[in-house]
Order: C-alpha cells, then sequence, then structure tokens
C-alpha cells in the first residue's frame, strides 16, 4: 500500500468525486427540461431556478477540485 | 505529473501578505479587494449622478436595470416591494461586489503580476472571493444580518420559538430541543457552506486554469480558453446564487405567522372573482 502513487489516488478521487454533481446536474437538468416542455410559459423561472439548482451542486465539484488541489 | 497537481506550483491556498502596516499583513486580496470596492462605488456613484427620469445615460440605464432586477426577486421572495426595498442595500452589495470580483479575477495579470517582498515573489493581486477569509467574512455578515431580522421582525421569543417548537403542549419535550440544537447547528453550517460555496468555486476556477494551461504546455493559451467561458459562467453563477440564499434566508427567518395564514389569502381572494364578473 505504501508504493501507491499520490497522483493515482487524486485522480480516482477527482474521478469518483465527479459522479455525484454529474447524476445531480443531469436530475437537475432533466427536471427542468420536462417542466418547460409542460409549461413553456414558465421557462423564465423554471431555467434561473435550474441554475442555482445546478450551482449548489457545482460546489460539490468545486470541494473535490479544491481538496485534490491543495494536498 | 505530480508537479503539476502541486500546489507550489501554482495558486497557494492562502493569501499572502504583500507589506506591513503598521503590523497588520496586508495580504493581496485585501488590496484586490479595496480596488473592487473602490470600482464599485464610484461607478454606482457614478450612475446615481447621471440617474434621471428621462434616462440620458446609457449607463445609468443599465445600473438601474440591475436595481430594478434585484428589487424584483426580491419581491418575488420577500411578498413585498416595501420589504424587499429594505433588505435591498445589503443584497445588491453583495451580488455587484462578488460579481465585480470574480469577472475582474479573469482579467489577464491580476495574479501573474508579481512583486517581490521578504519571503520571495508573491502576486501583486489576487481574486478577493479566491480567499477563503473574504467569503467567510461575507458569510458571516450575511447570517448575522438574518439573525438581527429575525429578532426584529418577531422577537427573541419568537425566533426562538422558530427553532425550538415550544408551541407544543409539552415545552420541553427533549425531540424538539434536540431538533432545535440541530436547527441551530444549521445556521453555523449555513456559514460554512456559503463561504465554502464561492470561495471552493472561484479557487478552483484559478487552479483549474493553471493546471490545464500547464498540462496544454505551448498551447495553454488555447485550451485555457474554454476554461476562461466556464468562468465567466461560474463567477455569474456564484454572485446570482450567494445573493439568492442570502434573500431565501432573510426571507425565510422574517415571515412572521401573520403572513402565512390562511384568512390573509382568504381576504384578496373575493377581489378577483368580482373583478372577473365585472370584466365579463
Amino acid at each position: 500500500m505504501e508504493n501507491i502513487d499520490p497522483a493515482f489516488i487524486k485522480g480516482i478521487a477527482i474521478g469518483l468525486g465527479a459522479i455525484g454533481p454529474a447524476i445531480g446536474v443531469g436530475l437537475v437538468g432533466a427536471s427542468a427540461v420536462r417542466s418547460v416542455a409542460r409549461n413553456p410559459e414558465a421557462q423564465g423561472k423554471v431555467l434561473s431556478t435550474a441554475f442555482i439548482m445546478a450551482g449548489l451542486v457545482d460546489a460539490v465539484l468545486a470541494f473535490v477540485l479544491l481538496i485534490v488541489f491543495t494536498t | 505529473m505530480f508537479d503539476v497537481f502541486a500546489s507550489s506550483v501554482g495558486i497557494p491556498l492562502a493569501a499572502e501578505p504583500v507589506t506591513d502596516f503598521f503590523g497588520l499583513h496586508i495580504t493581496n486580496s485585501m488590496i484586490y479587494g479595496l480596488i473592487m470596492a473602490v470600482i464599485v462605488v464610484s461607478l454606482f456613484t457614478w450612475a446615481a449622478r447621471r440617474s434621471s427620469a428621462r434616462p440620458t445615460s446609457k449607463f445609468a440605464f443599465a445600473v438601474e436595470s440591475l436595481v430594478e432586477f434585484v428589487i424584483g426577486l426580491g419581491e418575488d421572495n420577500f411578498g413585498s416591494r416595501e420589504k424587499s426595498l429594505k433588505y435591498m442595500p445589503l443584497l445588491l452589495t453583495l451580488f455587484t461586489f462578488i460579481l465585480f470580483s470574480n469577472l475582474c479575477a479573469l482579467i489577464p495579470g491580476v495574479s501573474t503580476i508579481n512583486v517581490a517582498t521578504a519571503e520571495g515573489q508573491v502576486p501583486l493581486l489576487r481574486a478577493f472571493t479566491a480567499d477563503l477569509n473574504a467569503t467567510l467574512a461575507m458569510a458571516i455578515l450575511t447570517i448575522g444580518t438574518v439573525q438581527v431580522a429575525a429578532i426584529s421582525a418577531r422577537g427573541f421569543g419568537g425566533h426562538a420559538k422558530h427553532y425550538f417548537t415550544l408551541v407544543s403542549k409539552n415545552p420541553f419535550n427533549p425531540t424538539n430541543i434536540f431538533i432545535g440544537l440541530i436547527e441551530v447547528m444549521g445556521e453555523f453550517i449555513r456559514i460554512m457552506t456559503l463561504s465554502m460555496r464561492l470561495f471552493g468555486v472561484i479557487y478552483a476556477g484559478e487552479v483549474l486554469i493553471h493546471v490545464v494551461g500547464e498540462l496544454a504546455g505551448n498551447f495553454g493559451w488555447a485550451a485555457t480558453v474554454p476554461i476562461y467561458f466556464m468562468e465567466i459562467f461560474f463567477s455569474c453563477i456564484q454572485a446570482y446564487l450567494f445573493m439568492m440564499l442570502a434573500m431565501v434566508y432573510i426571507a425565510m427567518a422574517t415571515t412572521t405567522e401573520h403572513d402565512d395564514h390562511p384568512e390573509d389569502h382568504s381576504e384578496k381572494d373575493p377581489v378577483t372573482p368580482q373583478r372577473v364578473s365585472q370584466a365579463t
């Protein structure tokens, strides 16, 4: 276990940490598209809420990048 | 390969001191924050001087549209224009200041022009929001405002009731006290998430530009262009998000029970059928 390259661990961490936010952004986008398709008049409100939620989810990936790049 | 990810060649986590001012370390992010504050204040003062009922200046009109946009968002969240105008100064300041800090950090030269200090070469400027002290200060200010607004709107007892749910028959129900303690802890978690989100996104963006530039070698100038556009997008989203979250927290904390009563809505509702019947 001692001779594992730290860069390998960092790569694994980025890969695993990207899975969660990717699923989250996908869910947000899918729901936004679905609700816009059902109710096209509410597009502006739905999209602004969707961007907020995407920003909230993206922060998780930012935390992962932060931890990986700074250690 | 490992050198690319090491922070020693990239952007350090903490802001570095540039000069000393009577024993106070002036870091590069503080200089940048001061410059941004001066720019934002002077731009808005200039726009306020030029503002008039019949717009003559395009810039003043653009600033007015921005202010009106934030007030409109507040109207949606707070429910009334008076309440929106009451908290608008803080929200608008947060939005414009974070937006300017985020976007101006992408100007070439901001974190690449170095000055010589006793510790070696450090960048003269560093994005204000890429410093955890700055975002933590803004988050503490926001949550402090939320607490003050909640206490002034509902009183101290009402504010405590919001956490501990003392309305039930048994006020010292251990479950309520436990949930109340978790809610109080949630306020501190809000401070942490507000600050860490902004800091994490902006700092990770700076590091990402650096890493992509290093990985692309001679073609770093081309490889970083998409990352720059992504950073512009994230800068706007994060500034908007910080303001929206502050707004939602204040709106959640200042709603009194009076607003939630169904009687209020039933008073308004009979008006609309009459209008409809008059129209038809």
